[in-house]
């Protein structure tokens, strides 16, 4: 229990508050730390019980980062992030000590990017779907454990009887259901989807994204869901946060920051996306110059003003905070702002 | 200017090209046939294992034997077929008048040598000129392809390029010969979607200055296919099933296949879908493929016969190709 969850939303399920996560770099003889890549760099947002949050951005901008922290699998440097428990209780997961975290993470899982390297190869999908019910539930029986596998492999489109088999029997598509299996063993509240879909083919990332939808709904989950691919992301999301260099610049409703996107690097971002559609007369591509900047030198201030059209000099001496836009909707961008 | 006006670039006849796995072969590519005009961006668009990257290494002879080889087929590229030359006079069409760039440019560029050192090497193997002159030549085609100060950075290394300026520097070595035609295999898979516009943008920007030079793209992502290609070949299990103009494709997709492929993809332009459309079951294995169309078993619409017998690639209307016994050209072969 937190002292300060007076404020914590009876609609809120996960509250990130200002969370900060920097890896130290080590050089030189005797490996002294010789600076800090600020991967994380003070992100805040909130999830709403059964909804999907899509977080957005480009390789290094902190997404993956961020999802981990929540889980603790990375050590968080600064922050707070609020996690509403099963049993009403709300926990500052930063502060949980490793044991405390252990029953915490049975109500968070996560699904990882690539079906291939995230499956033990050694083991039968039965065995890696009920390893958390062992660690979770130890006290559980082998054959009820076994009903329960049987009926998660069932619940993810896949049938019992697959349950002897090994992971190198399976394709892409259906070792993504196996790990959807097991991140829904232990029953969690919230799971974090790190590009699941992302290594599979066009024709099966429909079909595992339908089934994440399906889950949702029977089961109320909640998702952080992590990709690159804006087209899914819209589509499976209510809400969207646009991240950059390790700050959140832009979050908003999936359909307004598409349609209305208001800063200029979810602008920029949006209309680089190609579309499935040659006779579409698209708007004027908005196409960056040069390439993110390293996490490692990252530019002060608005760390997007080095490729940014609207840059003033202005931009470089504070970080721009999120400022609401509209209902649900705030940018990082004062000279948006002011503009209008 | 009509279809048959322009020139033929590359005619692919009936390509075969087998793999012994384990006792077995496995038919990666396996009756392929298709033709590349001057100056046009062709794209051959699949899902993992549908033959589309084997295509490409059939076409520069880069088939690793054993276990693959061709078993098959022609490769007439101006008029020339590529399978009756020598090794040595292949060597000379590649990088002359095919070039090719890859999908993960880290393991295509050398790391213990810098960018210049590769690209004049490229330059002199092929032009015999000398050692200023290809310095030249080489910035000249980092400045073309979009890196500052050039000249400086052609003493870099590989690994101090980010992903997007190692696939310009690739882009920039697989043109500094003006090839006819450049393979690009995935060219955008690996990068960001700002630097794939780039990219993209860069890969149009040069087919304009090079005059009548042609593009094969081979790529999974369909959006791709229709912000860049002219035409369009979608393949699937080892063969083509579709081959049309980019536009009529996304218009009014023939195959099965294609409209499955096209309607299960969101599209955040439009109304938005509660659910995407799906193609059920899973990509067949290339060592153990049906006998008749590879789409039956996946086919809402497939009959007894489909599973029988493997259709052929017929022309319904004029330059649309397109395997599948329903599909008449009249709105038979709806599927989705």
């Amino acid at each position: 229990m937190v002292n300060d969850s007076a404020d914590f939303g009876v609609d809120t399920l996960l509250d990130v508050r200002n969370v900060k996560i920097h890896y130290p770099i080590h050089g030189g003889v005797f490996l002294r730390r010789i600076g800090e890549v600020k991967a994380v760099d003070g992100v805040s947002f909130t999830v709403k019980p059964g909804e999907t949050l899509g977080l957005v951005g480009e390789s290094g901008c902190g997404k993956t980062t961020m999802g981990k922290g929540v889980i603790r699998l990375v050590d968080v440097t600064d922050g707070e992030i609020l996690f509403r428990r099963k049993n009403g209780d709300v926990v500052d997961l930063v502060g949980l000590e490793r044991q405390a975290m252990r029953p915490v993470r049975a109500e968070i899982q996560m699904i990882f990017q690539d079906p291939y390297s995230s499956l033990n190869p050694r083991w039968s999908v039965g065995d890696i779907i009920a390893e958390p019910l062992s660690v979770h539930s130890p006290d559980m029986k082998r054959a009820e454990r076994d009903e329960q596998v049987a009926w998660l492999l069932e619940k993810v489109g896949l049938t019992g009887e697959q349950a002897d088999r090994y992971p190198h029997e399976f394709s892409g598509g259906q070792r993504q259901r196996v790990g959807i299996a097991r991140a829904l063993a232990t029953r969690p509240r919230m799971v974090i989807a790190d590009e699941p879909v992302s290594a599979l083919d066009v024709s099966i990332q429909a079909q595992v994204v339908n089934l994440m939808q399906d889950l949702q709904e029977e089961f109320g989950l909640t998702y952080l869901f992590i990709a690159h691919d804006l087209s899914i992301v819209e589509h499976i999301s209510h809400r969207i946060a646009v991240m950059y260099l390790g700050n959140i610049v832009e979050i908003g409703p999936a359909r307004t920051l598409y349609e209305e996107p208001v800063h200029p690097y979810t602008r920029a971002l949006l209309s680089a996306v190609p579309l499935p559609d040659p006779s579409l007369e698209r708007p004027e591509r908005m196409v960056l110059k040069g390439e993110v900047p390293s996490p490692l030198a990252k530019p002060s201030g608005c760390p997007f003003r080095t490729r940014c059209p609207l840059a003033e000099p202005s931009c470089a001496e504070e970080m721009p905070v999120l400022q609401a836009v509209a209902m649900d909707h705030e940018v990082a961008c004062p000279i948006v702002l002011r503009k209008g | 200017m009509s279809r048959d006006d322009r020139q033929k670039l590359l005619e692919l006849r009936d390509l075969r090209t087998y793999f012994d796995v384990e006792g077995r072969t496995a038919k990666a590519v396996d009756g392929v046939s298709f033709d590349i005009y001057t100056n046009e961006v062709f794209g051959l668009v699949g899902e993992s294992g549908s033959g589309k990257s084997v295509t490409s290494l059939s076409i520069m002879r880069l088939i690793p034997n054993p276990p693959g080889r061709i078993e098959s087929g022609e490769i007439r590229f101006r008029g020339q077929n590529l399978l009756d030359l020598s090794f040595a006079e292949m060597r000379k069409i590649r990088g002359n008048d095919i070039s090719m760039i890859f999908q993960e440019p880290m393991t295509a560029l050398n790391p213990v040598f810098t960018i210049g050192y590769q690209l004049r090497e490229g330059i002199r193997y092929h032009s015999k000129c000398s050692k200023a002159e290809a310095e030249d030549r080489a910035t000249e085609m980092l400045d073309l392809v979009g890196i500052p100060d050039p000249r400086r950075r052609l003493k870099d290394y590989p690994h101090q390029f980010s992903g997007g300026m190692r696939q310009r520097a690739m882009i920039a070595m697989a043109l500094s010969m003006e090839p006819g035609l450049l393979i690009a295999d995935e060219p955008t898979t690996a990068l960001d979607v700002t630097i794939q516009a780039q990219i993209l943008e860069l890969m149009l920007k040069v087919r304009e200055k090079t005059g009548d030079a042609s593009i094969l793209l081979i790529t999974h992502d369909l959006a791709v296919v229709a912000e860049t290609c002219d035409r369009v070949a979608v393949m699937y299990g080892g063969k083509i099933q579709e081959i049309s103009e980019v536009k009529a494709l996304f218009k009014t997709p023939l195959h099965p296949y294609t409209q499955g492929l096209l309607s299960s993809l969101p599209r955040p332009d439009k109304q938005k879908k509660t659910r995407l459309d799906t193609i059920p079951g899973i990509v067949p294995s290339i060592m153990s493929m049906p006998p008749g169309c590879k789409f039956a078993a996946r086919c809402p619409i497939a009959e007894p016969r489909c599973e029988r017998d493997e259709p052929e690639l017929r022309e319904i209307t004029p330059g649309r190709f397109c395997r599948c016994h329903l599909v008449d050209g009249k709105g038979g072969g709806r599927a989705w």
